[in-house]
């Protein structure tokens, strides 16, 4: 589904991506693994099509296209998704309007028509309540006044919402309380299916208790510098970066 | 008295003296104050933030009637009280709807009323300036209406003007609005006009009875080549209040001043505003509120948006008087810049001669937020969509006072038309 070549990255005239390669094929489960600055956001944000971040050298080939042709838009209507390390605050916003255009925009892209509001309103609830997620969060302005947990929920929701083909969660785990991450990694469990890929970022173990992944890598620098099962994650756990690399 | 323009202007006012006999003196003091002040120059700070030159170096002449039936603007609320329509600064009986307004409140033409009553017309207009002094002068048009005791109008009364064929031409529109105890309306007045190099000169007084209250809503969509200046003058006794929504999208120069004199215990005000400033608009607003009493309060909020070359100002001034205790004043003024050749200028100036107040002021000029714009965009909506709800919602908060659904739901398009358009262009420029 997925599959990265050679890719280097350069954000503010600083190579943070050296390198690197990554396949993840339809229904599996990938975490990428390191400490912070080893450009574990970096790789998930230029997937996502950040501006800023200027790809010097390889490519991102996802189900046979070149990812780097699309805006970050007609990526989701792709099917990509990324859940944001700090999903941003939008005052003015509220979060039901935020996603019911998203999703309108996603079904004009993929040349459907519009959800009605009652059929997306009647959408939206399920979805919100599957995640424990409190109806009011919905009326609220996005992300405003959320704890760092109901952010991260609220990343699921939409997740749930827009239901990828391949989603990227960018430290969903980080600032959850162990109720939290347990509704977290069920939403992302929900998502798991034969036709979908997940890439996990983390630095924990942690959410791998409950999400178990079918390959883990261990990013270093800029690169992987190692792949491997499950059992990986927990021999860094144990041992630390610099004994695995 | 330094020679000036403003001496030519003497043949049109006697031919409006022999138009409404018995103004002559009303309109020849407004002219000689014009005279001996001339027009606002960049050291008059009040003006500082609009360039006069194109207005103080030509004589305009009377805008002249229309010969064919003009574009109407689609109408901003669904229903309406009455709706009086100017055109060339002239009130168009067969454009115009009255509906049943005339049944539970008076309302006249200006000729009629200054006839009988010529002190009314000029008595809540201070702090002058030329441009005030020639509308007193020149005034030819516009609605007197009297909301008596008690009464209740419910739709909103919309008054359009519209401008068309009359380069180098002006209206001088006078707009006199009296509310009785306990009455209240919404009053909706609109200005559009072609492409014309016109000039449009209007005042509005408003005298606010105890317990009154006016919603004003003034949209200014004058022609792209068009200067506006307008003026608003409202007096607001106890317990009544004055609210305002400007907004502020058309002409080349815009300058529009809003003056509220909270007179006496418990008046208060909101007034409130939206500029969108396009390449070479400038938008300028300057507000004025008098707290001349303990209690009374005050709450201003503008959001502009400035594109490539455009320029919106606002100077807020607030006056909190000697023993005036117990007021608060809040004042509110953010603006975007859509890059480094937009202009956003911003100038508080408060003067509080009592010592028991609470007033408050924030100025913020900034870009649209990139970091919101790639969560949008990444959640699968398109730019241009997510550039338009960032900047629906930067609005929002200054339209808050309109009450009206289909009147808010109006200018919000209006405000999309904007976004859209600036998207437009800039698909074209890459």
């Amino acid at each position: 589904m997925l599959k990265i070549n050679d890719l280097h990255i350069r954000v503010a005239g600083t190579e943070i991506i050296k390198g690197l390669d990554l396949e993840v094929k339809a229904g599996e489960v990938h975490a990428v693994m390191g400490l912070n600055g080893a450009g574990k956001s970096t790789l998930a944000n230029t997937i996502a099509g950040r501006e800023d971040y200027d790809v010097t050298k390889g490519s991102i080939s996802y189900l046979g296209k070149n990812l780097l042709d699309l805006d970050p838009h007609e990526r989701v209507g792709e099917g990509i998704f990324l859940g944001f390390q700090y999903p941003v605050e939008i005052p003015g916003v509220s979060n039901l309007n935020f996603m019911r255009t998203a999703l309108n925009g996603i079904r004009k892209y993929r040349g459907q028509e519009a959800m009605s509001a009652a059929e997306f309103m009647k959408l939206i609830r399920s979805k919100a309540s599957a995640l424990q997620m409190d109806p009011e969060m919905l009326k609220r302005f996005v992300n405003v006044g959320f704890s760092g947990g109901e952010k991260k929920r609220n990343e699921m929701v939409q997740m749930a919402l827009l239901d990828p083909k391949l989603a990227i969660l960018d430290e969903t785990d980080s600032g959850l309380d162990i109720d939290a991450l347990k509704i977290v990694a069920e939403g992302i469990n929900t998502q798991r299916r034969s036709d979908t890929a997940i890439l996990l970022i983390t630095h924990y173990q942690r959410l791998l208790d409950y999400v178990q992944p079918d390959v883990v890598h261990v990013m270093i620098d800029g690169k992987i510098v190692k792949s491997g099962g499950k059992d990986l994650a927990l021999e860094l756990e144990e041992k630390g970066y610099a004994a695995v690399a | 008295m330094e020679p000036t323009l403003l001496n030519r202007y003497e043949d049109q006012m006697w031919e409006l003296v022999g138009m409404m006999p018995g103004t002559e003196g009303l309109r020849m003091r407004a002219l000689k104050a014009a005279s001996e002040m001339g027009w606002p120059k960049k050291h008059d700070e009040k003006w500082h933030y609009s360039d006069t030159r194109a207005l103080r170096d030509t004589v305009f002449l009377q805008a002249k009637a229309a010969t064919t039936v003009p574009g109407m603007p689609a109408p901003l609320a669904a229903e309406t009280s009455a709706r009086l329509v100017f055109v060339n600064g002239r009130y168009s009986e067969d454009l115009s709807d009255m509906g049943d307004l005339w049944q539970a409140a008076q309302v006249r033409p200006l000729a009629n009323h200054l006839m009988s009553n010529m002190d009314r017309a000029d008595e809540l207009v201070r702090g002058k300036d030329a441009a005030t002094c020639l509308n007193t002068a020149l005034m030819r048009d516009g609605m007197v209406l009297s909301v008596p005791a008690g009464v209740e109008i419910e739709d909103p009364v919309e008054i359009i003007h519209i401008t068309e064929d009359n380069a180098d031409a002006a209206s001088h529109l006078r707009h006199i609005i009296e509310l009785g105890e306990g009455a209240s309306i919404t009053l909706i007045e609109r200005y559009a006009g072609d492409a014309n190099g016109y000039w449009t000169n209007s005042v509005l007084q408003a005298r606010i009875s105890e317990n009154a209250s006016l919603h004003h809503i003034r949209l200014q969509e004058d022609g792209a080549n068009a200067h506006h200046t307008g003026k608003v003058f409202a007096n607001v006794g106890t317990d009544a209040n004055y609210t305002a929504t400007n907004l502020n999208l058309g002409g080349a120069l815009s300058r529009v001043e809003v003056n509220v004199r909270l007179m006496i215990d418990g008046a208060s005000a909101t007034v409130d505003g939206v500029a969108l400033a396009a390449t070479a608009q400038s938008h300028d607003t300057y507000t004025q509120i008098e707290h001349l009493m303990p209690n009374t309060d005050s709450d201003q909020l503008f959001r502009t948006i400035a594109d490539s070359r455009g320029k919106t100002s606002f100077q807020g001034k607030v006056i909190v008087a000697k023993d005036a205790q117990k007021v608060e004043a809040e004042q509110s003024f953010k603006a975007l810049v859509f890059d480094k050749t937009a202009e956003a200028n911003a100038k508080p100036e408060l003067e509080i001669l009592a010592d028991d107040v609470k007033c408050s002021h924030g100025a913020t000029v900034g870009q649209l937020d990139e970091k919101a714009i790639f969560y949008l965009t990444s959640r699968g909506i398109d730019p241009a969509t997510a550039r338009q709800m960032l900047v629906e919602a930067f609005t929002a908060d200054a339209l808050k006072a309109i009450e009206f659904d289909d009147v808010k739901t109006a200018v919000l398009e209006r405000i999309s038309e904007w976004m859209a358009a600036r998207a437009d262009k800039a698909i074209l420029q890459e």
